[in-house]
């Protein structure tokens, strides 16, 4: 029976989700810190650094994610033994790096002038009206652009697959098999965590943005 | 003298918004410039605090030169006040009015709130500390501006349009304000074309023109008996304006 296929099998497809999430909170965060690094030297750094920033997230970008991994699985490889699991962190945190610097340097450059120049006219410097007034307007905005990034990579973390790290879409592949399981069934489950995940993190965002609104300022109800 | 500005010059590119302008103003004195727009009041104000900096000529505070190198400190004892407020959105109006003496000269967030606080009842505002800026009315807002101002304890307040962006039931309010400012002896330059303030409060009005100062003087004088034609034309078209509203 199927099912009980399944059930036997459900402490295998939750270590693989645990795996993925595992992998999706340490791309994220390097895309978090790397990307607000990004943004702010594309911004306000000196051109070199202007365009180093510019390049990066061209490059990164602009090549497709698998292709990605496999560079830094096998093609790092070749001079240092990587693992599977810190290579697909460090391809998809690269990317994710590239797509993150362009949310913060989007809702960087969306606080209004007229902020910046108040912080100024009071006697700021440069560095504090950018901690004091700009990033706590930018990060406000945050949770909404950034719940796409959640998303994508959430599902970005099945092409570890092919560089053979144990995540849920290779632990469902393992029980189909190992026991000729129903292969629509199988990953339709493996499909239903991945959803529920990403409607739950989705959910724990909305609520953020929602907790980090302005008074005076808050968004139109949505639902 | 308290404030000095000498022979400041403005170009953008090859326009020159303002081409030689020298004015002073003693400790407690309150002046209003006018003149009609595009004439370089705003860019004079400025390029007193170097928001944009002037081509060339110099601004001296208490005799020490305003300088790129010494900003961040002139700039706490020279005040700013926006035409369109720029409070900041995500601060209540109480955290609006701290942030500067906490942020910039360093007092306990306790003290900072009571200074704030205090400086909030002097513009009447009091009882929406807890408010955020886009829940006041402009009237308000601007209000709040101004007590964020007083409460770095600014030499000299310089008001950039405080009233333009307001209508005018709300101007009043805010003209009110800056009125008892003037009567306890802040030291302000008003760019505005509330004539009926600059008769009360000021000590002299200087109107501007194509980037120069055409005359200055008493407010009495300017109003009743202007030396120049200019001035004369530009304060009927004012009150005229103002029989119209």
């Amino acid at each position: 029976m199927i099912l009980d296929i399944i059930i036997s099998h459900i402490p295998y497809l939750l270590g693989g989700l645990w795996v993925a999430i595992q992998l999706l909170v340490c791309l994220l965060a390097i895309g978090f810190v790397f990307g607000l690094l990004l943004a702010l030297a594309e911004i306000y750094g000196h051109w070199t650094l202007r365009w180093f920033g510019i390049m990066f997230e061209r490059i990164f970008r602009g090549i497709p994610e698998l292709v990605l991994i496999l560079m830094c699985f096998y093609g790092v490889g070749n001079w240092y033994a990587i693992d599977p699991f810190p290579a697909a962190v460090l391809a998809l945190g690269l990317r994710s790096t590239a797509y993150q610097s362009q949310i913060f340097r989007g809702l960087i450059q969306a606080v209004p002038r007229g902020q910046i120049a108040a912080a100024r006219a009071i006697g700021m410097s440069g560095a504090q009206a950018l901690r004091h007034v700009t990033l706590p307007q930018a990060l406000r905005q945050l949770p909404g652009p950034w719940s796409n990034e959640f998303s994508s990579e959430l599902k970005a973390t099945s092409l570890a697959y092919v560089i053979g790290v144990v995540e849920l879409t290779r632990q469902g592949r393992y029980i189909i098999s190992s026991t000729q399981g129903n292969i629509l069934i199988v990953f339709g489950v493996v499909a239903l965590m991945y959803f529920v995940v990403n409607w739950l993190g989705n959910r724990a965002l909305y609520r953020a943005e929602k907790a980090l609104e302005i008074p005076g300022l808050e968004r139109r109800e949505s639902e | 003298m308290l404030l000095d500005v000498k022979d400041i010059h403005k170009a953008y590119g090859k326009a020159e918004i303002l081409k030689g302008v020298s004015l002073t103003l003693e400790r407690g004195e309150t002046k209003v410039i006018m003149g009609p727009s595009g004439t370089g009041k705003s860019t004079l104000l400025r390029c007193i605090n170097r928001l944009s900096p002037p081509t060339a000529g110099e601004v001296r505070l208490d005799g020490t030169r305003v300088e790129d190198r010494n900003i961040n400190e002139m700039r706490q004892k020279i005040a700013f006040v926006f035409q369109d407020f720029n409070l900041f959105l995500h601060l209540s109006a109480l955290d609006n009015v701290a942030i500067g003496p906490k942020r910039l000269k360093g007092l306990r967030g306790a003290d900072a709130r009571d200074l704030a606080m205090e400086e909030l009842r002097r513009v009447g505002m009091e009882a929406h500390a807890a408010s955020y800026p886009a829940q006041l009315s402009g009237g308000q807002q601007q209000r709040v501006s101004i007590a964020r101002a007083l409460a770095m304890k600014p030499e000299v307040i310089l008001f950039d349009e405080p009233t333009s962006a307001l209508d005018p039931e709300l101007t009043g309010e805010v003209v009110a304000v800056m009125q008892q400012l003037a009567s306890d002896g802040i030291t302000m330059l008003v760019v505005s074309h509330e004539i009926g303030f600059a008769r009360r409060a000021a000590d002299a009005i200087v109107f501007m023109e194509g980037g120069h100062i055409i005359e200055q003087g008493p407010p009495d004088q300017i109003v009743n008996a202007p030396q120049h034609d200019r001035t004369r034309e530009f304060l009927n078209l004012i009150a005229a304006e103002g029989q119209v509203s």
